[in-house]
């Protein structure tokens, strides 16, 4: 396996609607953006990885194809990856292999996503019709019709973990949590939420959309592109010395899909572990030869789909111990002066989730901490489908 | 008698389009579909299907090897024993639940006039895995404190059964009396469906009828910036109701129209839907962020007497937040 590196970066700003870009538009814009960053143009890129989640939302079942040419790589390799809310982590752990392995020096790997041009009718709003669109990617015979939706099989694992741990996941600590990322955010202006104030006590009073999940502590629904250009060590090291940036190394991927039945022990989903973190975690750490995560891991951009997973995640992780994951707060370990800095892009709560291209984001915010904070390493994590059945971690590291 | 659609035809839009201006820009926009029909098998899973809608019979899976009793019978070989051959078992019809279900207020768009509802899983005795099922009390309005893990049910089956998971659904087991626990397909109209009833209310007072005076001059207030605000009139685009609203201060009503919200004290001969709610201070807090109205009802401290109309209710909770998103 070749070293690989991260030589470029670059999103959209991230909307609750861009009315003025369909995603053939925002594809180009965090492509343009992503080659400027790395001062090379498409002649420099061997191949694409495209990270698109839903069909559906792109009303189109090849929704990959227009992208080929108008982003510049006609006649190259280009494929698609989809796996639900984990896609854009997926996406680049294909790109980062394709690298890895020697098939190719280049690749770019572009997360897109168009998600309120759905539009329900009947309630004269976006938001039903983005979940029902959502919605089709449950267990098409037995759950599905039942009103699956994603955030109703995250509160699923959520409670199960309240029941398993009655004293973990109090509403303040979460509210907290919802806090911090919004100061966060003020950071990013690339933001779908940058300028909003919303306070742990206005989180607290939110109202619930799927017990115990409120409003506030729920990722957004984005539109936007981000785009990861990786390449292999040598020309890494000379795109980075021509761009006057230090590459940024992948030192450690993980990942695991559990089963999406629910049952009595690990043969099947136990429904109060997120064993798909866990295990792509340990795998991830293994690869980059961390030991002890909390003391070797200064960033993390999480998949906060939902704030109270976002805990359990990071106890998943080893960041805190499973039933303990309040200590995130009650410890310091993710506030101010903390040792953690965990999602200062705001996340997917306040940043943004361009579901095919969140991870992305994730990585380039990871990846800009890492460079202007000069911290030496970082963790990107992605989940995604049913009872949080897929986990992805990618571990990014910037060598003194 | 129209038959049911597997589109429901109200939520079919007209051919159409508009103009949308952004900045000084215009965009087009048109009304479309992504939509393909099917005849769909439900191939292996069928025997598990027709059980339901035939006998009022669950079945599982159960490995001639491992033991392992899967419910339902998602697959017709053991992936854990060389793919050794399920054989298809009768289950009992009760169980507990596998952990705690969640209760979806905000659902998609299929599901908006059911809202709300629980969806959980539960474990059948001598099962392995948990069956998705969607989770009834008989005792009103569905809230937290009614499922558990570990709360005990019993599968109930709907008189009209097309072979469908929404064809069963679980209850309490404590909900139910002897005779009923007892018998084996046991029919929705075979349950005691206790209706909702209206709140009582108390007589107004003076000191309560200067709380309501005092809430709907506030009201009033954020109906003006409401009206400035571009946030909360999208947020009211294209929705008309008028609501009554019942309280130991008096009733007042609320009315959405053209974008704009409008409060006053008295009553209407005609509402779309009641709100009854002790104490109109209630609207003070959801002003002021201290406590949206969806989690009033889910609390009981705000009664509504249609759950359709929650879809109106997360219009409004909207309101004080864009009001101030617009004000920042």
């Amino acid at each position: 396996m070749r070293d690989v590196g991260i030589v470029g970066a670059g999103i959209t700003a991230c909307k609750g609607r861009w009315v003025e870009r369909t995603y053939y538009g925002l594809s180009q814009m965090a492509v343009k953006a992503a080659l400027e960053d790395a001062c090379i143009s498409t002649k420099d890129v061997d191949a694409v990885v495209y990270g698109i989640y839903n069909d559906i939302f792109e009303l189109s079942a090849i929704p990959e194809h227009p992208l080929q040419g108008i982003i510049g790589m006609a006649n190259k390799p280009g494929l698609r990856v989809t796996s639900g809310g984990a896609t854009g982590s997926y996406a680049m752990l294909t790109g980062y292999s394709l690298v890895a392995s020697g098939l190719y020096d280049v690749v770019m790997c572009l997360g897109v996503e168009k998600a309120t041009d759905c539009f329900d009718f009947t309630s004269q709003t976006s938001t039903p019709e983005v979940i029902k669109t959502i919605g089709w990617s449950g267990d098409t015979f037995f759950e599905r019709e039942l009103g699956w939706t994603a955030s109703d099989s995250y509160a699923e694992v959520v409670l199960a973990y309240m029941d398993e741990y009655p004293e973990d996941l109090s509403d303040e600590v979460s509210a907290k949590i919802t806090e911090i990322l919004c100061e966060h955010v003020q950071n990013n202006p690339y933001a779908q939420r940058y300028g909003e104030r919303v306070t742990a006590e206005m989180a607290m009073n939110s109202r619930y959309v799927v017990y115990p999940f409120k409003l506030l502590e729920t990722c957004v629904y984005t539109e936007g592109a981000g785009v990861i250009l990786f390449a292999a060590k040598d020309k890494a090291e000379a795109m980075c010395k021509n761009a006057g940036v230090p590459p940024i190394w992948v030192t450690g991927l993980g990942a695991s899909n559990e089963h999406h039945v629910a049952g009595k022990d690990l043969r099947h989903k136990v429904m109060h572990r997120i064993m798909s973190d866990h295990l792509a975690a340990k795998a991830a750490y293994k690869m980059a030869g961390i030991k002890n995560p909390l003391k070797e891991i200064q960033v993390i951009e999480l998949h906060d789909a939902f704030i109270k997973q976002l805990q359990i995640t990071m106890a998943e992780m080893g960041f805190t111990k499973l039933g303990r994951s309040d200590d995130l707060v009650h410890k310091g370990l993710m506030t101010a002066g903390g040792p953690l800095l965990v999602n200062p892009s705001g996340g997917l709560t306040y940043g943004g989730h361009f579901v095919g291209g969140s991870n992305m984001f994730s990585c380039w915010s990871a990846r800009r901490e890492l460079i202007s904070r000069e911290l030496h390493r970082g963790l990107i994590h992605g989940t995604g489908s049913t009872i949080a059945q897929y986990g992805c971690v990618m571990i990014i590291e910037r060598r003194s | 008698m129209t038959k049911e659609k597997v589109i429901p035809l109200h939520m079919i839009p007209d051919v159409g389009s508009e103009i949308i201006e952004v900045g000084h820009e215009r965009y087009l926009q048109t009304n479309e579909a992504m939509f393909t029909f099917y005849k769909r098998t439900k191939g292996e899973h069928s025997p598990f299907f027709l059980a339901l809608k035939e006998r009022k019979v669950i079945l599982g899976g159960k490995c001639p090897k491992c033991k392992l009793v899967r419910v339902p019978p998602f697959e017709v070989y053991c992936p854990e024993c060389n793919f050794a051959e399920l054989e298809l078992i009768e289950m009992p019809d009760t169980g507990v639940m596998n952990s705690t279900p969640p209760i979806t207020y905000f659902a998609h768009s299929l599901f908006q006039q059911q809202v709300p509802f629980g969806r959980g899983r539960i474990l059948l005795e001598g099962a392995d895995t948990a069956l998705p099922i969607h989770v009834y009390t008989t005792k009103g309005v569905l809230t937290p404190r009614i499922f558990k893990k570990g709360t005990p049910v019993k599968i109930v089956f709907r008189d009209q059964r097309q072979g469908n998971p929404t064809d069963i659904f679980a209850v309490p087991l404590s909900e139910l009396k002897a005779p009923q626990r007892r018998k084996k397909g046991l029919l929705e109209s075979e349950l005691d469906w206790a209706s909702a009833k209206e709140p009582k209310i108390s007589r107004p007072t003076k000191k309560t009828r200067e709380h309501l005076g005092v809430v709907v001059d506030q009201l009033q207030d954020l109906a003006k910036t409401a009206a400035r605000s571009e946030r909360a009139q999208k947020d009211l685009a294209g929705w008309k109701r008028t609501i009554q609203v019942k309280t130991d201060g008096g009733p007042f009503v609320i009315q959405i129209a053209q974008k704009k919200l409008k409060f006053k004290e008295g009553t209407v001969k005609k509402a779309d839907f009641v709100m009854v709610v002790r104490d109109p201070r209630l609207f003070q807090d959801w002003m002021n962020f201290k406590g949206s109205l969806t989690n009033a009802i889910i609390a009981e401290r705000l009664w509504i007497n249609k759950n359709v109309e929650f879809v109106t209710v997360f219009k409004l909770d909207r309101i004080p937040r864009s009001v101030r998103r617009s004000n920042a």
